[in-house]
């Protein structure tokens, strides 16, 4: 039955997700972002703490926990920099399609090697429109950015599978729009051999959706950062004799930015609760990226917009925010991948509001 | 971390929605079609009593403690919740025309003595036949404001004298008593306020108008007077005691707090069937290839499911006792106007054949718009918000 509670293990995650942002991403997110690293030290104190590897099974050194603690640490880091996020998770959402699609044998073949070089980092890129070409067992094409500055592992998922190269990665430094924390390339491979290559429409389905689960996290983290930013700074800023958040324009502005976020919480922890009762949660993950998407850039620009010219100013973090809102939701096929997913529900009548076998009676009626 | 129904609501509600389909939508667009609310007498009420509805949450060996004494049959918040998003989704207004205490059931549960829910709640625990109760704090120059209101009620030996006007009362006409909320003295503001069961058929209450209204015709909203209204005091809920401090005040606002979620409920039913009815013709007529009818859907959809989860977030709370304030008014803000941006979409993919009138489409657009308003507006939603998130700055 219906219950929002965390219960001990997933609040004490959470705990330790946020003192770790706030110690030691948040005082550092410039630093991170000009340098497009995280401190070795941050790496040294992320690992300490066993957050990482969440995900991964027990017996390759992770704490076998499901979608749903990974979406609670993803906020609370992406809180204070969501470049960083990236960048202290050498799998990221290259795990799922290793997961979904190899199984044990390519988490042993592929990622334990990788989780052994400090530094390596897998990447995850959605090709669902085939834009590049994959012949002859290797891959070619090019990808205009990705937010890294070292592949060591690219996986190329499409809707019938995943293929994956480690060698043949050529990057061209980027400037990078946001999450420069995490790097910023361009990538091209031309005739970049392929080291692991997977059929599965199911779990190709399966690993997207919970890499737009991850994205839509970060999302979150994100606008909830410009939202809590935006609204202690109206509190103290004074204009026409009182605190601007006492200004009704802002003050409505501010709760509906806070709704916003709420929001699209409950909707990313509905998705995850889904993922963890390993229903097909491919609608529900893509319904979380697009709400995700189109309220962080509805709280961002307006986080930026309530410090007014401060905002626009690097001194103050909401900027990058609003950066960082748009380059995050354009990773996985961006929005309008996610509404394809989203709207193929329509194709038959099913159980829009998702909750476990309740159907809207109407749409049945016309099925 | 759960967002399943278990079987039992699921069954409710599948119970419910057999009701909604034969009996529910029929009276709702019968209402409509006659505009006029579907009357006291028709055999719809008594059938409703048969299955068990129309009881207060009241039970008697619940030794009177506050909003303890749960009725069963309703049990917590977020199952009323989905039963009442269930029965709007087939017509919100029949389902405020249901019989039961309504709205005066939260005030009487939270303030009333024991002795006072014996006997107002006391006939709504096993209802022997459709019995109303009803709630009147809106006045025509008081609503969100409810510190405003302006009737009076003077203290006259064992009676309260009780003058002035309410406006849009559900069931007022038709309730065996009304919870009313007077002030024993304008300049006290909140303080000041006083709630009294007001009983059918007491000298000086009258004037009974139905009103005229653009949808949800199917209950009805009444306007009435007080004019040297002789209440026993007996009826002050929750006696004078109660009223040392500003319990008065927080007696009203408690039941609101209570009532919000429901009412954002209320419109994710409407939405939903809005949804329905567009997502029908479109495929119906082909529109589904679409993508910019398709993406629409999804978004109306999407934030549905938002309000949804809204909702119950803060029925949870509520059920734990947990403040809810700030959730309450969150469900309430979003929740009707995605539902009004439902409905529209509706009529826009319908084109012609919701402007024709007599499409369902059209009907829940017209009906829908009342939720924005009823129970606080989206206005009033975001200066409660504003005052717990920043403080009590703006009252301007």
């Amino acid at each position: 039955m219906i219950d929002f509670e965390l219960g001990d293990e997933l609040a004490l995650i959470r705990e330790t997700a946020r003192g770790f942002a706030d110690d030691h991403l948040r005082p550092r997110d410039r630093e991170f972002e000009s340098g497009r690293a995280v401190a070795g030290e941050v790496h040294e104190a992320f690992r300490e703490i066993g957050l990482g590897a969440l995900e991964l099974p027990e017996e390759f050194g992770g704490a076998g926990l499901g979608a749903l603690a990974r979406v609670l640490v993803l906020e609370e880091l992406a809180a204070a920099d969501a470049g960083a996020a990236l960048a202290l998770d050498p799998l990221g959402p290259a795990l799922y399609p290793i997961l979904e699609l190899g199984g044990e044998k390519a988490l042993e073949s592929l990622a334990r090697p990788l989780l052994q070089r400090p530094g390596a980092r897998a990447l995850l890129v959605s090709d669902r429109r085939d834009s590049l070409r994959v012949e002859g067992g290797a891959v070619s094409g090019e990808i205009p950015w990705v937010p890294a500055d070292r592949v060591d592992l690219l996986v190329v998922l499409r809707p019938t599978g995943a293929v994956c190269v480690s060698e043949g990665i050529e990057l061209d430094e980027l400037r990078g729009a946001g999450l420069r924390a995490a790097g910023a390339t361009g990538l091209k491979l031309a005739g970049a051999p392929i080291c692991a290559a997977w059929d599965g429409a199911v779990g190709a389905r399966r690993a997207l959706a919970r890499a737009r689960l991850y994205i839509a996290s970060l999302l979150l983290g994100v606008m909830r950062a410009s939202a809590e930013f935006s609204r202690e700074y109206a509190l103290h800023r004074v204009a026409f004799g009182r605190p601007i958040a006492h200004h009704q324009a802002l003050s409505f502005l501010i709760v509906d930015m806070a709704t916003a976020v709420d929001g699209t919480r409950l909707l990313a922890w509905e998705a995850a609760w889904r993922l963890d009762r390993g229903d097909d949660a491919a609608e529900a993950c893509a319904t979380a990226f697009l709400e995700a998407a189109e309220q962080a850039m509805f709280v961002t620009p307006n986080g930026l917009q309530i410090l007014g010219g401060h905002g626009f100013m690097q001194d103050y973090p909401v900027e990058k925010f609003m950066r960082e809102a748009r380059t995050l939701s354009l990773l996985f096929g961006g929005p309008d991948g996610a509404r394809e997913d989203a709207g193929e529900q329509w194709a038959e009548p099913d159980d829009w509001a998702g909750d476990a076998g309740r159907e809207s009676d109407g749409a049945r009626l016309e099925a | 971390m759960d967002f399943a129904l278990d079987e039992d609501l699921r069954k409710r509600i599948e119970q419910l929605s057999q009701l909604g389909r034969s009996q529910i939508r029929p009276l709702g667009l019968e209402a409509d079609r006659l505009g006029r609310p579907t009357p006291p007498d028709h055999p719809f009420f008594e059938r409703l009593i048969r299955l068990g509805q129309g009881r207060t949450r009241w039970s008697p060996d619940s030794k009177g403690g506050p909003e303890r004494g749960v009725a069963p049959r309703m049990g917590t918040s977020v199952v009323g919740l989905c039963m009442i998003e269930e029965i709007s989704f087939w017509d919100r207004g029949v389902a405020a025309s249901f019989p039961g205490p309504g709205l005066g059931d939260p005030p009487i549960l939270s303030m009333g003595t024991l002795e006072q829910k014996r006997r107002f709640l006391g006939p709504f625990v096993h209802p022997d036949r459709p019995r109303w109760g009803s709630f009147a704090m809106t006045e025509p120059g008081a609503g969100s404001d409810v510190a405003g209101i302006q009737a009076t009620a003077r203290k006259d030996g064992r009676h309260w004298v009780l003058n002035g006007a309410k406006s849009f009362a559900a069931n007022a006409s038709r309730a065996d008593w009304i919870v009313v909320f007077a002030t024993v003295d304008r300049s006290l503001g909140r303080d000041g306020h006083r709630a009294f069961v007001v009983e059918r058929g007491t000298p000086g209450l009258g004037n009974f108008v139905v009103e005229r209204k653009m949808g949800l015709k199917a209950y009805e909203s009444t306007s009435f007077t007080l004019e040297d209204c002789s209440v026993p005091q007996d009826n002050l809920l929750g006696g004078e005691a109660h009223y040392s401090g500003r319990a008065g005040f927080r007696g009203a606002m408690k039941s609101f707090n209570a009532t919000r979620p429901m009412i954002a409920a209320m419109a994710v039913g409407i939405g939903r069937a809005a949804l329905d009815e567009a997502l029908s013709f479109s495929r119906e007529q082909g529109l589904l290839d679409d993508p910019r009818v398709r993406d629409r859907l999804e978004r109306i959809r999407r934030r549905l499911r938002v309000a949804r989860l809204l909702c119950w977030r803060a029925a949870w709370l509520a059920d734990r006792e947990r403040p809810n304030v700030l959730e309450a008014s969150m469900s309430k803000a979003v929740a009707p106007a995605v539902a009004l941006e439902a409905a529209s979409l509706g009529m826009e993919i319908l084109g012609g054949v919701g402007a024709r009138g007599d499409h369902l489409i059209e009907k829940l657009f017209r009906d829908v718009k009342a939720m924005v308003i009823v129970e606080g507006t989206g206005q009033i939603q975001r200066v409660i918000m504003a005052r717990r998130l920043l403080g009590d700055g703006p009252r301007n």
